[in-house]
């Protein structure tokens, strides 16, 4: 059978998914300068707990914070932080500068 | 002579569409297209529900029991391929039967764990969403390997085997296929 058309395939398929892998993955990006200027993402869970939300994890996005939490009201969401701001990032936002 | 029924073609391109459609709407990173993504995983678990009950209930072609073969007919199958001598099956063939119950099973894995990662159970938990993006990814995968694998049974058997999907109808058994 023909296995260079099939090798073929599957290598552009590979590609494909992996290229799509490197790009930013989430909603949202920011421009938040050298890291140093950053706040620590425990700052930032301190001031959402104070709020009444349950933090489940913070992670870097796109040079945002990006939080997975139950909101005071007890509600899946999932929000943008600017890291030097801590100011919520709206989703689709590029290069946001907080 | 009619091969796919009904429910067979319909679940078919659904399922296509649905697959296409939530790969589309996850590397779209767009917000809208959030709610889009998690209808269509739903209407892929309810399309893999009934196509694989009516592996069971419904007639020949559509049934595993005609379709799944075991290991030591799949190798068979496999070698005369290679060798160019692979005989021409009505319903799939040993190694198309095998990719059925591959993308079924990974495309129905997929949309279940991408449901749990927006229950509140285990929302945000990253495990979840890392097995969500691994599955999905293998549907892709499978997805292409089976177009590939129709395209040359197509150019084999000189059968256009997207549109027998489409009508149902294929060539009527010639002696040395396998009915």
């Amino acid at each position: 059978m023909n296995t260079g058309l099939l090798g073929g395939l599957c290598a552009a398929v590979a590609l494909t998914l992996m290229a799509s892998g490197a790009q930013a993955t989430g909603f949202a990006t920011c421009d938040a300068g050298p890291r140093e200027g950053w706040q620590p993402q425990d700052k930032l869970a301190a001031i959402l707990k104070e709020k009444g939300w349950q933090v489940r994890r913070i992670k870097e996005d796109g040079g945002c914070y990006e939080v997975y939490a139950m909101d005071d009201k007890g509600q899946r969401t999932e929000v943008y932080f600017h890291p030097r701001t801590l100011a919520p990032v709206p989703k689709g936002a590029k290069g946001h500068k907080g | 002579m009619k091969v796919w029924d009904l429910l067979v073609r319909v679940a078919h391109w659904s399922l296509a569409a649905c697959v296409l459609a939530a790969w589309i709407t996850a590397e779209s990173k767009l917000k809208s297209a959030e709610p889009i993504h998690e209808w269509l995983g739903y209407a892929a678990l309810t399309l893999i529900s009934l196509r694989f009950a009516w592996g069971w209930i419904g007639p020949r072609y559509a049934r595993f029991g005609q379709f799944v073969a075991a290991p030591l007919r799949v190798l068979a199958y496999a070698k005369a391929l290679l060798r160019g001598v692979e005989p021409r099956y009505i319903g799939h063939n040993p190694l198309g039967g095998w990719m059925i119950v591959a993308l079924l099973a990974t495309a129905a894995l997929a949309s279940l764990s991408g449901w749990l990662s927006i229950t509140d159970r285990f929302w945000g938990a990253e495990w979840v969403q890392e097995v969500h993006e691994v599955l999905g990814n293998a549907v892709i995968v499978l997805a292409a390997l089976h177009v590939a694998g129709v395209l040359y049974t197509s150019w084999r058997q000189r059968e256009n085997l997207a549109a027998a999907m489409l009508s149902g109808v294929k060539r009527p058994a010639e002696p040395g296929d396998v009915p």
